[in-house]
């Protein structure tokens, strides 16, 4: 059990928890649907961990999840542009050019790798859409406590997430193929996806406590 | 091979590096913006409330011209041209059925004078509180009294007048009116109760009567009340509290306390 348990399980099992009990009462269904996604992050780190264990090649599984990730994320960017009079055509427009990117490159790897390039390009467009929200939130009006403000955390771990792995993803394919850890189980790819999960699912359980206080004071 | 592998690693740590600190200086600064933000809005709505506060202010001013003309030319005018037609029918030398007429007449033009001279002096507002509020608002019911069967009941608390604060006296008068105007026009009251009361620090009005009431966030939701709206903005004015409480059926209760020291 204790080797299911890495820095990457125990912060993305700690962040479902916290948005399991946050979130569970939430009306908003995109709120809501961060429990079902934190579930597949942490069923797919526990696969991806098992199948390590035999020895088996896991990219399959993180590349399924790639999918869900996409969709998650780009419906909570719907989501939070939609005040700002953002069309749903925008959101299927993204989701149809993602799938297309991603259906091709998989399609030239003969499903036989993890579709990094396609990572790359959806880091780039959620780093892209990150900034235009703090532009949004710069030209708004409406002033709003940022230090509680729960989208702008939910888009800080993005950024930081996506921002902060794109020297990996750009050279994921030598890292995989010719790194020499510092030791045979701590890879260099590996510790800085430990320090971005660790930000990204502290800056989501941020916010999600703080819109779980804000529902339960506005109630 | 291995030289290169660990410049590599060396380059993709210090590039995330980078990555993760420029983010941080992004939010830092967003968050920077939005304060700025923030002191701007605060600023504006500052200088908003201001604006309102002085044209609240000279439309009392004006108003208050306004009816000092008014009651001043009542006063003078047509005050004495009624008496000159007094003196005029004095003057009459008629029998009979004639004479009791040119004294009816008389009288009539009397009374209006009387009227004409409560009703520019109930007009001028600073005459009126020359003396002081209890005693304006005394006489402003007393008026009340004459053409309607309302049961009035004042209680006046104040112990001394300021006569640095004879400003706040008037508005709060002015208040009392419209309180009383919308009474009269909207409660279908039969008893109004007035108490004036004065502490250390305030000066405090508390009009009731026992008319229908009404829901006052339905009121506030439907801007219907812009009589009250103004009673509001005005107690504001002079840094004051105002507050309505009303049952329907019941009655209503509204309160007015302002700084007087």
């Amino acid at each position: 059990m204790p080797i299911y348990l890495s820095v990457n399980t125990t912060a993305e099992i700690i962040c479902f928890l916290i948005a399991l009990f946050c979130l569970s009462g939430d009306k908003s269904a995109v709120w809501k649907s961060f429990i079902g996604y934190l579930f597949i992050v942490c069923l797919t780190e526990t696969i991806g961990v098992y199948l390590r264990i035999q020895h088996m090649r896991n990219y399959l599984v993180y590349s399924i999840f790639l999918l869900f990730e996409c969709m998650m994320i780009s419906l909570f960017f719907y989501h939070i542009y939609k005040r700002y009079h953002h069309k749903l055509r925008m959101l299927y427009g993204w989701i149809c050019l993602f799938l297309l990117v991603y259906l091709a490159e998989m399609l030239s790897l003969h499903f036989k790798s993890f579709p990094s390039l396609t990572a790359t390009f959806m880091s780039v467009v959620f780093v892209v859409a990150s900034l235009y929200f703090y532009l949004l939130i710069i030209k708004d009006e409406k002033f709003r406590q940022l230090g509680t403000y729960p989208p702008f955390w939910i888009v800080n771990g993005i950024l930081f997430f996506y921002f902060g792995s794109t020297a990996c993803n750009v050279f994921y394919d030598y890292l995989v193929n010719h790194e020499k850890g510092i030791s045979p189980n701590l890879s260099i790819r590996y510790i800085i996806f430990n320090l971005l999960n660790i930000l990204l699912y502290a800056c989501w359980s941020y916010a999600f406590i703080c819109r779980y206080y804000q529902k339960k004071l506005s109630s | 091979m291995q030289i290169l592998s660990k410049e590599i690693v060396f380059l993709i740590t210090f590039t995330t590096a980078i990555f993760l600190i420029a983010p941080i200086f992004l939010i830092v600064y967003v968050s920077y913006y939005n304060k700025k933000k923030a002191k701007h809005f605060e600023e504006k709505e500052a200088l908003r409330k201001t604006f309102e506060l002085e044209l609240l202010r000279s439309q009392f001013e004006v108003q208050e011209h306004t009816m000092e003309t008014i009651a001043t030319n009542l006063h003078d005018n047509i005050g004495q041209l009624l008496s000159l037609t007094s003196m005029t029918l004095s003057s009459v030398k008629a029998e009979g059925l004639q004479e009791t007429k040119v004294n009816t007449a008389g009288e009539l033009v009397h009374r209006a004078i009387q009227e004409l001279r409560q009703l520019s002096k109930m007009m001028s507002g600073k005459e009126l509180i020359s003396k002081n509020l209890g005693h304006a608002i005394a006489f402003e019911l007393d008026w009340l009294k004459k053409g309607t069967d309302y049961e009035v009941l004042f209680t006046d608390h104040t112990s001394r007048s300021i006569p640095e604060h004879a400003d706040k006296e008037l508005i709060l008068f002015r208040l009392f009116q419209e309180i009383l105007s919308n009474i009269i026009r909207h409660a279908e009251a039969t008893q109004i109760t007035i108490v004036l009361e004065q502490s250390e620090r305030f000066l405090s009005l508390v009009v009731k009567d026992n008319g229908k009431g009404f829901i006052v966030e339905e009121k506030k939701e439907a801007n219907a009340g812009m009589g009250l709206f103004n009673i509001s903005k005005r107690a504001k004015m002079m840094d004051g509290t105002f507050s309505i409480d009303s049952v329907t059926g019941v009655g209503t209760k509204i309160s007015v306390s302002i700084p007087y020291i």
